[in-house]
């Protein structure tokens, strides 16, 4: 299983492009795209998605041109968007019967398969209620039911997290892990925890252009030994802003506890175990 | 938030729609036709044999009356969503945490409606003084016999349309149907004729009758039309060659006519202040939880494992047969329940009264009942945000297009079936068909319209007004077969129906090429 995008690029009304010139070839396992709003991570998903076609360059799965054969690529993907909807006037059985036949599956197992399904993501009791009486969480897991719905071998999930509770993150967190054993997974996310615990490599990007791709320890070398921690006081805290780039702040004692990234760390610094986070600030703000 | 600033963002926020853009230029083709070319083979106002002269005042009044009567007509149904969007988009609950007073939102919104219908107006008002240049052969160009028209008759008729659209959604609130088929008897009442007389034209809404009056007394004085009421208004077909002409000079308004205009705006405003009294201002939820105890089930987060290569396998299936179920489900299901009691007794009505009866007035109404279904046919994927997976599942035309358009026809069809009965038991096969075409034309021009405008409003509104005119019995547009007609029209039904299936089908292609 390979998904290569070679040179795809995305270009609006006028000269604005949301990805540009952009290639990664992907293999099983689970990419994490990190990047800030706008950065054009869903739009490439929803290229590789077939939800749109590039302005130029090819998407090719198993040597195959999805840009020119979109049902290829439609027949084995599982794909949950950001923003999706349910109709709410069908229960979760009606409507993932509904997605299957959109999807152009069926056989005598799909209704077992269904309820597999829904007995996994705990919709089983809620199943032959409507879904717009559903809570947000629960219309999510109907998002993800229908990903799951055809054997995918190729799964698309655009900030699944949105809208989970901590605990649900956790555990939407492990189900990809499970799922990453049988095909390829690309998640997206602009919150770093989402990815650092699950992906087996991480590509950032940034104003619709690839800054970096690679293992997460690849990732992560761009800043080791450039992580430190100081203590200051309250009142320096924007000249220090000003001066260096802050990773997170805490309160403590009275003053602020800093990590912040830099070649030249001030006196009195402690040096830090560098994590995902601090690489992709570092890569999203000075690139 | 600021009063002017609501009016002003909510007007730009409407005229900015692909679907106002599309709207303004079936407005302009509409209005081209008010006045007939001279040549053309049809007439709008005309007084048993006569039509004016197409002098300044005859353009200024007949257009002035038409749009007083099309914009009325279409109005209400392009500007009627403007607290609903505000819902929609969560908008009024933002709106709700603010200073503004009920009273001044509504009032912001009515003004907002007002200006949309108006910018059509001045955009017909303009077309009106262009075709005067056109078609005037020589008459001198008055500009008072346009202005005093328009200011009269159709800016406070279009005042009070605004209104009632902000009232309709105040007391109606999330009943789009009910909103929808209200007006549209609401609409068939205002119209309905009266004697002329000054009470009479005072309580005219739609400023039309003091003008007609004013042009058969006019024609009076010189022919001999001594019992005339053979006056008509809308489109006639193929009746101008006898037409004789004489000079319509304008009208001079009573000033009870003129105060009564006035009286209509200021009880558009008092209406709208007695509608703020009850304004659910944005809390909604609370109020249908209190009344039905129905609140959004929860259940535990609990995801278990899932193995792809452990859940029953599956097989490819490319049936449509799925697709067009759930189709016909999210039809039936659409709306509240109580309504299919209203389709019943439709279909009970469709039984028994005479025939004719039953195929001119009863099945235009109850297919028009089925308006806020028929126009999410193409439309409701974007509205729930489907799309994603709609636009991206197997073969999304020849499968999901094709259910969507099918489940639709199946429904018009069990709607009409106790009239399609009667005309096979009587062996009349031409209007057997005719209902047929008339069903497979209604749901066509629905998924083209939503696909062309990615809206609903368009087809509500030509909806509206071809179900006013098949009740008025127009023949120009009777798509089901309900008047008398010669023998080619089932093949130009037919053609037409073929134009648009092929019209519905290339689009939604280009639309899918060009996500």
């Amino acid at each position: 299983m390979k998904l290569e995008i070679q040179n795809v690029s995305k270009r609006y009304t006028g000269n604005k492009y949301g990805l540009k010139d952009f290639s990664i070839t992907i293999e099983k396992g689970i990419l994490g795209l990190l990047g800030p709003n706008g950065a054009g991570k869903s739009t490439l998903l929803k290229m590789i998605a077939t939800v749109s076609k590039p302005t130029e360059g090819t998407i090719i799965l198993n040597k195959n041109n999805i840009v020119k054969d979109a049902n290829y690529m439609r027949k084995q993907i599982g794909f949950l968007p950001q923003d999706f909807g349910v109709y709410p006037n069908l229960n979760a059985y009606e409507f993932l019967k509904y997605m299957a036949a959109m999807k152009g599956i069926g056989g005598k197992d799909l209704n077992t398969r269904i309820t597999q399904l829904l007995e996994g993501l705990n919709l089983i009791e809620a199943a032959k209620k409507p879904i717009g009486s559903y809570s947000g969480g629960m219309k999510q897991r109907v998002g993800i039911a229908q990903a799951l719905l055809n054997n995918p071998k190729v799964l698309i999930f655009d900030e699944p997290t949105v809208g989970l509770d901590p605990e649900e993150r956790v555990r939407f967190r492990n189900l990809i892990t499970d799922l990453a054993n049988d095909c390829i997974v690309i998640l997206s996310s602009h919150i770093v925890s989402d990815i650092d615990t699950i992906a087996d490599e991480v590509a950032v990007l940034k104003n619709g252009t690839l800054l970096l791709k690679g293992h997460q320890e690849d990732v992560i070398n761009k800043v080791r030994n450039n992580v430190f921690e100081i203590s200051i006081p309250k009142g320096n805290y924007n000249l220090f802003k000003n001066k260096h780039l802050i990773v997170s702040t805490t309160r403590k004692s009275g003053n602020l506890m800093v990590r912040y990234i830099t070649d030249n760390p001030l006196e009195n610094s402690v040096k830090k175990e560098a994590n995902l986070e601090d690489a992709y600030l570092y890569l999203t703000k000075t690139k | 938030m600021n009063f002017f600033s609501i009016i002003k963002y909510d007007y730009l926020q409407r005229t900015r729609s692909y679907a106002f853009l599309i709207t303004l230029c079936a407005s302009l083709a509409i209005a081209y036709t008010f006045v007939p070319e001279p040549n053309a083979n049809y007439s709008t106002i005309r007084i048993a044999d006569y039509i004016g002269q197409y002098n300044s005042a005859w353009f200024g009044y007949v257009t002035a009356i038409m749009t007083s009567l099309f914009l009325s007509l279409i109005g209400f149904y392009l500007v009627n969503s403007g607290i609903k969007s505000d819902i929609e988009t969560n908008v009024g609950q933002i709106v709700a945490t603010t200073k503004v007073k009920n009273f001044n939102y509504l009032l912001a919104k009515v003004l907002s409606n007002f200006l949309v219908l108006l910018t059509i107006l001045v955009i017909i008002f303009t077309m009106s003084i262009i075709l005067f240049f056109l078609y005037s052969d020589g008459y001198s160009f008055e500009v008072f016999q346009f202005i005093k028209p328009y200011v009269l008759i159709p800016i406070p008729t279009l005042f009070f349309v605004a209104v009632l659209a902000v009232l309709f959604e105040v007391f109606f609130e999330r009943y789009t149907v009910v909103q929808n088929i209200g007006f549209f008897f609401l609409f068939s009442l205002l119209m309905g004729p009266n004697p002329y007389n000054e009470k009479n034209f005072s309580l005219d809404l739609f400023g039309s009758k003091i003008v007609m009056s004013q042009m058969e007394e006019q024609v009076k004085q010189v022919a001999d039309v001594k019992k005339t009421k053979q006056l008509s208004i809308g489109y006639v077909i193929g009746n101008v060659k006898k037409a004789k002409q004489f000079q319509f000079n304008g009208v001079n308004f009573t000033s009870s006519f003129i105060i009564s205009r006035f009286l209509w705006v200021l009880l558009g405003f008092i209406m709208i202040y007695i509608s703020s009294l009850s304004f659910h201002r944005f809390n909604i939820k609370e109020k249908i939880t209190t009344k039905k105890h129905k609140a959004t089930i929860q259940s535990k987060s609990i995801i278990k494992n899932i193995s792809l290569s452990h859940l029953a396998k599956v097989k490819m299936n490319f049936s449509i047969f799925p697709l067009l179920k759930t189709e016909l489900l999210l039809l039936i299901r659409k709306g509240k329940k109580w309504l299919w009691f209203i389709n019943l007794l439709g279909m009970v009505l469709l039984t028994f009264l005479p025939l004719q009866i039953a195929h001119q007035f009863v099945l235009p109404i109850l297919w028009f009942l089925q308006v806020s279904r028929l126009s999410e046919i193409t439309t409701k994927e974007i509205t729930n945000k489907v799309h994603y997976f709609a636009f991206t599942s197997y073969k999304p035309i020849y499968r999901l297009l094709v259910s969507q358009i099918g489940a639709s026809i199946l429904l018009v069809l069990f709607l009409a079936l106790p009239l399609l009965i009667r005309e096979l038991l009587i062996i009349n096969f031409s209007g057997f068909i005719s209902i047929l075409l008339g069903g497979v034309f209604l749901v066509l021009l629905s998924a083209s319209l939503g696909i062309v405008t990615k809206g609903k409003k368009l087809f509500e509104v030509l909806f509206f007004m071809i179900t006013y005119a098949n009740i008025n019995g127009i023949p120009f547009l009777d798509y089901f077969g309900a008047l008398t007609h010669s023998t080619t029209y089932l093949s130009k039904l037919l053609t037409l129906i073929l134009i648009l299936f092929a019209f519905t089908f290339i689009i939604r292609k280009k639309q899918l090429k060009k996500l």
